[in-house]
């Protein structure tokens, strides 16, 4: 395992950046896009993310609220916001503070996954709640797009390589 | 065992002494620990992933972790049970996966219509109405990977463990690690509770087994991961 040499770090870096831009636009109709309808007898309802979180919260499910608010939301937002950074930080040369740009690399390549919980969800909701004419369950097309923005997230994560953060530097002497 | 920190913050520019402690070789280590290698890089192998610095050769003791001299990765842990444990999770996660895919994960019922759903109902019901390409993400990450990756480590470790070496231990080996960034059972694990409790105001549900042998599968398929991943050599 060698270290890269500039022009796969370059490479790698325009991937990222296409992929970073194409999980920011998704997130768009991910977050306006209803991802889930629910019909009832006498009541036809259908949530965006946002709403499914705001019923969650109704419901008086705080906790619950709160975790698909983290996993639904911010999380997607941050790992965009937080990919930008690095980006914008490995675009412009050799940053000054590797080690944080590695923590939040580390921190983002974690937290990515916990997005796909509302594409779990609507999938094992729209199989389970399948009760002819009382009560079903389908999944919209926002679902879709959401699904396809974490995707890109992650695929953006893997193509950029935290090692080009400490490309310029020396190794350090780890003797004593 | 703090002294010398200072010298690697001068090196790495940093500007507090880093927490972890050196350990000089010979003396007893404890867990968590980073442990310096000796003056020139005697294993190649051992390059810190997150940044790319060469360590040398440690030697660990059972429960002691390295910890990368310049980024603070971890670098290598060394379990409290050896190798075998590995293999011995990463079996038992498979033969979870068997119940986890034939019992129910949960029933759910109103005015006595009663609905049993199973591990791959909702994936089946996306594929039937339009919805292939959520239904197949669902499928690789939430069943297909981690299932792959199970087989993947415990043929390794088995491998390993008769003294074969597989000619495809190494492309498996990398297979792994790609597939470590898509399998996601425990977010699934975390999506049926969440519908557990958002149904539980509408409809009477009920936690079926194959969701408890499902979150079984996911936590040894964690603890297989977490003690092959950074093993040492």
């Amino acid at each position: 395992m060698s270290a890269p040499s500039q022009t796969q770090c370059q490479a790698g870096l325009s991937n990222a950046a296409a992929l970073t831009l194409a999980a920011a636009i998704m997130l768009v109709p991910a977050n306006l896009l209803p991802v889930l309808g629910t019909e009832t007898p006498g009541d036809n309802r259908t949530d965006t993310i946002f709403s499914g979180v705001a019923e969650l919260w109704r419901q008086d499910l705080w906790g619950i609220a709160a975790i698909v608010f983290m996993a639904s939301i911010v999380v997607p937002v941050l790992k965009v916001a937080g990919l930008t950074w690095l980006l914008w930080s490995a675009h412009r040369g050799v940053p000054r503070k590797p080690r944080r740009l590695t923590r939040i690399y580390a921190v983002l390549d974690f937290i990515g996954r916990w997005s796909m919980l509302d594409v779990f969800l609507v999938t094992f909701l729209s199989g389970l709640i399948q009760f002819n004419e009382l009560s079903t369950v389908k999944p919209r097309a926002g679902i879709l797009a959401f699904a396809a923005a974490v995707i890109l997230t992650v695929l953006a994560t893997r193509a950029l390589d935290p090692r080009r953060f400490w490309r310029e530097r020396e190794p350090v002497s780890l003797t004593p | 065992m703090k002294g010398g920190g200072s010298a690697i913050a001068a090196t790495i520019g940093v500007k507090r002494p880093p927490r972890q402690h050196r350990v000089q070789e010979g003396t007893p280590r404890r867990l968590g620990v980073s442990i310096q290698g000796p003056m020139h890089a005697t294993n190649p192998n051992l390059v810190c992933r997150l940044c790319g610095q060469e360590h040398g050769e440690v030697r660990l003791a059972p429960g002691e972790s390295a910890l990368c001299g310049r980024c603070g990765a971890t670098l290598e842990r060394r379990g409290l049970f050896g190798p075998d444990a590995t293999m011995a999770y990463a079996l038992t996660g498979l033969i979870f996966a068997v119940p986890a895919t034939l019992l129910p994960f949960m029933t759910a019922e109103k005015l006595g219509d009663e609905r049993v759903g199973f591990l791959f109902t909702g994936m089946l019901y996306l594929w039937d109405h339009g919805m292939a390409l959520v239904a197949v993400p669902v499928f690789l990450f939430g069943y297909l990977l981690p299932v792959c990756l199970l087989g993947a480590l415990g043929a390794l470790m088995a491998g390993a463990r008769l003294g074969l070496r597989p000619a495809h231990a190494r492309g498996l080996h990398q297979a792994a690690r790609m597939a470590v960034h898509w399998s996601m059972p425990e977010v699934q694990v975390l999506a049926v509770l969440v519908a557990l409790m958002k149904l539980g105001s509408v409809v009477d549900v009920a936690i079926g087994p194959g969701f408890w042998c499902y979150a079984a599968m996911s936590v040894f398929l964690l603890f297989a991961w977490r003690t092959f991943d950074l093993a040492p050599a």
